[in-house]
């Protein structure tokens, strides 16, 4: 078996197989159809990213144009210079970036608070309260576009006070919050029911009252729950499209994803544009998933998957 | 410490719960309990488009949206119907495909080998980005003559003239489903991957000196863990499929026709488009019963305890 090295066990060693002769064939054979398959699927399904990306760094008389480079000829970011200086893009910048701040900031504080609450105490109808926290979840954002217009365009309370929300940043950050929430209570939720009970008691022991066992003690320890609440709630607000179209209608409060829907006019599109400004909208995206993938899964599978 | 002190202390702690908690439900009731209800309430009326008056109309829009005109059960409404279809045909077939797709690459990535974590982001990321630049991403792809798909195939010589796929009905309901997959893969990938890792090792390896073959393995020891992860996979990927607008809006606009028109274009075409926010809200109702309908019937086939 040890004789002689064929090529297909250099190649499994350099990728990290180990040497355990007797590991070979079909342990190996199996990692190596793994690695081919993954790598097969990782290559497709990047290739749009790139393209789009090949796209946004031509310009418009090379994109239109044929045959079509898959390697840019010239690169060019002048495109990106275009797009900030012919539209309003740093103010869709900014919208996005204040309207998915202070959701992150209101849901992470909310939910922080409430989550840990219901992981401890028992009270009047907790149970159903968090199960009605729950069933909120399932409700389909889009049924209530509706009422969301009107409740936005005629505020029932602070009417008398602001006139109509819509076509503002804080009509945004309300629904995109109304979304979130709920998703956050739960991470949280499940999250400090991952954290041991005797902290608190500990807590209790020492003298703390429950509002510095909670701060000092029990919420530090929480940090990665936290970070995974902040990153969704950050993501799925700076990527929401259908309630910014409903409820926005110019710059004053339009973010990124309606910026981008913008370059579509009735018959033609300004691809090369369009390009540069859908790789903006789509940065914080890769960024997260390139180094903060850990807690996007684990706030996912603590949304979703523990009971 | 002195006496107030203390008092304002133990009063703070006693408050703990309620200041707490309240914040977050006064929120979630004020903004989920009026908006549910006014949805409700608002598929009663019938709003003249040009004077904006509001008219009572009882289950009117309900009836001019589910039957034709005059009539009622068996003359159900075209649109309806066909939107309907539409809609089962884009959720089933993107749902499917992304579930045995996902599932496939789970199993893959569960394997114990290194580079692991690296797949794991560059599988991940289709999901976080915007789903309106993902359709739109798509659409160039898709694009008849600068589009890298039709590129690809000519400049292979695989294909001879190019193909206008978002021109064609059925073409564009396959091109709608494949950005759908693409979005959306990752999230099962991450779900069912969870779901892997709870399954105890020792039961494999018991499982394989028992000789039972792959899949009685993956029937016997696999799917059982894997259960609760695939029902929470399918109850969220379905519901949002059937209410996701962006990539359709983008790509198709529920074209070309009417042949890719599904429940969420078709809310928002009724809605705001032709500004009949009576017959929207109506939809709406419709859409959130059969969302709690699909819910309760999935937890009934994969699980026993609904919204755990």
């Amino acid at each position: 078996m040890s004789t002689k090295q064929s090529p297909l066990d250099k190649l499994g060693e350099a990728l990290g197989f180990g040497s355990e002769t007797n590991e070979w064939p079909a342990v190996r054979r199996e990692r190596l159809v793994a690695y081919g398959l993954l790598t097969l699927y990782v290559f497709v399904v990047w290739f749009p990213i790139y393209y789009i990306f090949v796209t946004s760094i031509q310009p418009t008389s090379e994109v239109l144009s044929l045959p079509i480079n898959f390697l840019p000829q010239q690169a060019t970011a002048q495109n990106y210079v275009e797009i900030f200086s012919n539209r309003p893009f740093e103010t869709y910048t900014l919208n996005s970036i204040v309207v998915a701040t202070t959701t992150t900031v209101v849901c992470v504080v909310l939910g922080t608070l409430s989550g840990y609450t219901f992981s401890r105490y028992e009270f009047l109808g907790n149970k159903a309260l968090l199960l009605s926290i729950v069933a909120a979840r399932m409700i389909p954002p889009i049924a209530l576009i509706v009422p969301f217009f009107e409740i936005m365009s005629n505020p029932p309370l602070v009417g008398g006070l602001t006139g109509s929300l819509y076509d503002t940043r804080i009509a945004l950050i309300l629904t995109y919050t109304f979304f979130n929430l709920p998703f956050a209570v739960w991470i949280m939720k499940n999250y400090f029911d991952g954290v041991p009970r005797s902290l608190d008691e500990q807590a209790k022991v020492d003298g703390c009252s429950r509002w510095e066992g909670f701060f000092k003690i029990v919420l530090p320890v929480a940090k990665p729950g936290i970070a995974a609440t902040a990153i969704l709630a950050f993501i799925f607000s700076w990527n929401e499209f259908v309630f910014a179209l409903v409820l926005t209608s110019t710059e004053q409060a339009q973010t990124l994803p309606i910026a981008v829907s913008l370059f579509v006019a009735d018959d033609f599109v300004d691809w090369a544009h369009l390009a540069a400004g859908g790789m903006i909208a789509a940065l914080p995206g890769i960024l997260f998933g390139l180094f903060f993938q850990r807690y996007i899964v684990s706030g996912l599978t603590q949304g979703a998957v523990k009971e | 410490m002195t006496q107030t002190e203390q008092s304002t202390r133990r009063l703070l702690d006693r408050l703990f719960v309620p200041l707490t908690v309240g914040p977050t439900l006064l929120w979630i009731a004020s903004i989920i309990v009026y908006p549910t209800a006014k949805l409700f309430w608002s598929s009663l009326f019938f709003q003249n488009p040009i004077t904006g008056a509001k008219e009572f109309v009882g289950l009117r829009n309900f009836e001019r949206l589910l039957f034709q005109s005059g009539g009622w059960l068996g003359t159900f409404n075209p649109d309806f119907v066909s939107y309907t279809w539409h809609t089962v045909v884009y959720v089933g077939f993107s749902v499917s495909i992304s579930f045995v797709l996902g599932l496939g690459i789970a199993i893959l990535l569960n394997k114990d080998m290194k580079g692991r974590g690296w797949f794991r982001t560059a599988v991940i990321v289709p999901w976080i980005l915007p789903y309106v630049m993902s359709g739109l991403m798509w659409r160039w792809m898709f694009q008849t003559q600068y589009g890298a798909i039709n590129g690809v195939l000519t400049q292979a010589g695989i294909i001879g003239e190019k193909i206008a796929f978002l021109s064609d009905p059925t073409l564009a309901m396959i091109a709608l489903i494949v950005a759908d997959v693409w979005v959306f893969t990752p999230f099962i990938i991450i779900i069912l991957l969870a779901g892997l890792q709870n399954v105890p090792a020792q039961l494999y390896d018991a499982a394989e000196v028992d000789g039972a073959s792959r899949w009685a393995r993956f029937w016997n020891v696999t799917y059982p863990f894997l259960k609760p992860s695939i029902l929470v996979a399918l109850t969220i990927r379905i519901i949002f499929d059937i209410r996701a607008l962006d990539i359709v809006w983008v790509m198709t606009e529920g074209g070309p026709g009417k042949s890719t028109e599904v429940w969420a274009s078709w809310l928002y075409r009724t809605a705001q488009v032709f500004s009949k926010p009576g017959e929207g809200a109506a939809l709406g109702v419709v859409m959130l019963a059969v969302t709690f309908g699909i819910v309760t019937v999935l937890y009934k086939l994969f699980g026993d305890t609904p919204y755990a």
